[in-house]
C-alpha cells in the first residue's frame, strides 16, 4: 500500500493512456509530460504499462508499507526523506519513511513512480484518470493506493537519467493541414515566439502571439492527436495535450514530437515557446 | 473529378487519411470501414470522422514508410459493409423544452410544434463519436430547420441535453461547455464509464427521438 498523507491539488494516477476507446470519444489521457513520466517508470525498473502518479500542486507526501524504489521527475522536482534527494534518480525507500515530493515554482506536473507500479483497478482498460468524464478521480489526503509486485531491490537505486532541458524550443512535424496556411503565415509561425496563456491545462496549451490564421474554408471535424497544434480562425494556436478532445474542427498547422510534448505542457503562463521543424531522418 | 485518398503524417505515431472535402453517408461509411480494417489487422487504434481517419501505429516497431504502405493497402481493400437495413435502432425519449427552441423555430420560420414534429419525425444516422466522450454526431436534420452554431457558446450545458447545429443533432453525454442550440432533454444515460459498453450510441446506429 501507498499511504497518501498529502495529495497536492489535483494529483491523479496515470499510465500510458487509454487507447482502445478513441472511437467512443474517450481521449487517451496519460501523462501531460510523457518524457518525464516514462523516465520515472524506467528509473524504478517498471515496464511501459506501469501506472504512476502525476502530481499537480504541492505538497505531495506519502509513506509505503514495504520497501520500494521511488523516482520523482518533472521540470524541476526532487524529493526529501530526512534530507534532500535529487529528482530524475532512483531512491530506495524503506517501510514507514515519510517521502515529500518537492518542486521549484516552474514545475506544473511532477511524476512519482514506485517499483511495481500503482495497481488501482483499470477503467475501460487503463488506470489513467480522465477527470472531465468522471473516469478515476483526484487523489485525496489520507487515502491508500494498492501497489503491484516489486521485484527490484536496493541494488537498482541511485540510477539517474538526464532531465530534458525545458527550454521552450519545440520540435514539430509539418501537417497534416499545413497547406491550409499561406507561406507568409507559416514563416511567421516558425519565426515568432508565442506566450503561454493562463487558461492552459491538461487538455491543451493555449498560445498568444502574432496571428497565424489558416486560409478561409471549412474543415470538417477530424480525429486529432496529442501534440497537434490547432489554429482557430482568430489565429491563436492551441497545442493539444493528453486530455484533448478526440476530434477537432480547426486546421492543424504542425504536430509536436512526443519528446517535446512535456516542454509544452510544463510551460507556465507568460513563458514563451518557439517552434522548429524536426527533420525525421535525425530521429 | 474525384481525387484519391491523401495520406499525411500526423506527428510521429499516426497518419491522417483524407478521403475528400465534402461528406455524405457513403464517405462516412468508408472512413469507418478503413478504421475497422486497420484495427482488425492489429496495426493500432483508428479514429474515423466525416471524411477522414486517423490511424495510430507503434513507431517503436514500424517506420512511417511502412505505416503509409499499410495504410494504402487497407484503403484499397476496405469496403464499407453493405447497408442491409439491420443497423441498431436507439430510441431517445425526449422532453422538448430547450432554451433555444422558441428562437430556433422563429429563425426557421415555423412554429415550435412544427420544429418538434420535424426533429422527432425521422431516424438519424450516427456518423461518428467525438467532441465529448460518447457524443454522437447524428444527421441529418430536416433542412427546413435553420440552426447555425451559437456565436457565443454556453459555458455550461447539462448532461442529457438534446441539441442541434449545422444540419446535425446530438445529446450531450456530460455537462460541458457547448455551442449547439438546445431544444430538449433526455433521461437516457449516454456515457457510463463503469459499463462494459460505456456508450449508448455507437457509430452506424440509427437513432430516433421520441417525444415525451
Amino acid at each position: 500500500m501507498m499511504h497518501v498523507v498529502e495529495a497536492g491539488l489535483r494529483s491523479t494516477v496515470q499510465d500510458r493512456g487509454r487507447w482502445e476507446h478513441l472511437r467512443l470519444g474517450v481521449p487517451p489521457s496519460g501523462p501531460a509530460d510523457p518524457a518525464a513520466f516514462q523516465a520515472a517508470n524506467a528509473l524504478v525498473d517498471n515496464g511501459d504499462d506501469a501506472a504512476a502518479i502525476e502530481v499537480i500542486g504541492m505538497p505531495f507526501v506519502f509513506r509505503l508499507d514495504d520497501a520500494r524504489l521511488v523516482a520523482v521527475t518533472g521540470r524541476d522536482a526532487w524529493l526529501s526523506i530526512r534530507s534532500r534527494l535529487p529528482g530524475w534518480t532512483s531512491v530506495f525507500v524503506r517501510p514507514g519513511e515519510t517521502v515529500t515530493v518537492r518542486r521549484g515554482e516552474r514545475t506544473r506536473y511532477a511524476y512519482v513512480a514506485l517499483s511495481g507500479g500503482i495497481a488501482t483497478p483499470p477503467i475501460l482498460g487503463s488506470r489513467a484518470a480522465y477527470l472531465p468524464a468522471g473516469i478515476g478521480r483526484a487523489l485525496t489526503s489520507g487515502e491508500e493506493l494498492p501497489l503491484g509486485l516489486s521485484t527490484s531491490g536496493a541494488h537498482y537505486a541511485a540510477r539517474t537519467l538526464e532531465a530534458p532541458s525545458y527550454d521552450g524550443r519545440i520540435r514539430v512535424i509539418d501537417g497534416p493541414h499545413t497547406e491550409r496556411f499561406e507561406p507568409d503565415v507559416l514563416a511567421r509561425f516558425y519565426g515568432s515566439a508565442f506566450q503561454v496563456d493562463e487558461t492552459s491545462d491538461r487538455q491543451g496549451t493555449r498560445l498568444v502571439g502574432p496571428p497565424v490564421a489558416p486560409r478561409g474554408g471549412e474543415l470538417l471535424s477530424c480525429g486529432v492527436v496529442a501534440g497537434a497544434i490547432q489554429v482557430p480562425r482568430g489565429g491563436a494556436p492551441i497545442v493539444l495535450l493528453a486530455d484533448h478532445q478526440t476530434t477537432g474542427g480547426y486546421p492543424v498547422i504542425a504536430t509536436v514530437i512526443e519528446a517535446d510534448l512535456g516542454k509544452v505542457a510544463q510551460a507556465n503562463p507568460g513563458e514563451t515557446l518557439r517552434f522548429y521543424r524536426f527533420e525525421r531522418a535525425t530521429a | 473529378m474525384a481525387v484519391g485518398p491523401r495520406i499525411a503524417a500526423f506527428g510521429e505515431q499516426a497518419l491522417m487519411v483524407e478521403l475528400g472535402d465534402v461528406f455524405d453517408e457513403t464517405m462516412v461509411a468508408r472512413a469507418r470501414a478503413i478504421a475497422d480494417a486497420w484495427e482488425r489487422l492489429g496495426h493500432g487504434p483508428a479514429l474515423p470522422a466525416y471524411t477522414s481517419v486517423v490511424l495510430h501505429f507503434d513507431a517503436r516497431r514500424k517506420s512511417l514508410e511502412t505505416a503509409e504502405h499499410d495504410a494504402s493497402d487497407v484503403i484499397a481493400r476496405a469496403a464499407p459493409a453493405v447497408s442491409t437495413g439491420t443497423a441498431r435502432l436507439i430510441e431517445i425519449p425526449t422532453v422538448y423544452d430547450g432554451e433555444d427552441l422558441t428562437d430556433t423555430a422563429a429563425r426557421s420560420g415555423m412554429s415550435v410544434e412544427e420544429l418538434i414534429r420535424l426533429h422527432a419525425g425521422r431516424d438519424y444516422t450516427a456518423y461518428f463519436l467525438g467532441f465529448l466522450s460518447a457524443f454522437a454526431y447524428l444527421g441529418r436534420i430536416d433542412p427546413r430547420i435553420v440552426a447555425p452554431r451559437l456565436e457565443r457558446p454556453r459555458t455550461r450545458v447539462p448532461a442529457g441535453t438534446v441539441a442541434i447545429a449545422d444540419g446535425q443533432t446530438g445529446v450531450y453525454p456530460l455537462t460541458s461547455p457547448g455551442g449547439w442550440r438546445l431544444i430538449g432533454r433526455t433521461d437516457v444515460v449516454i456515457f457510463d464509464p463503469s459499463a462494459a459498453d460505456p456508450a449508448r450510441i455507437h457509430a452506424g446506429d440509427r437513432v430516433r427521438f421520441v417525444r415525451r
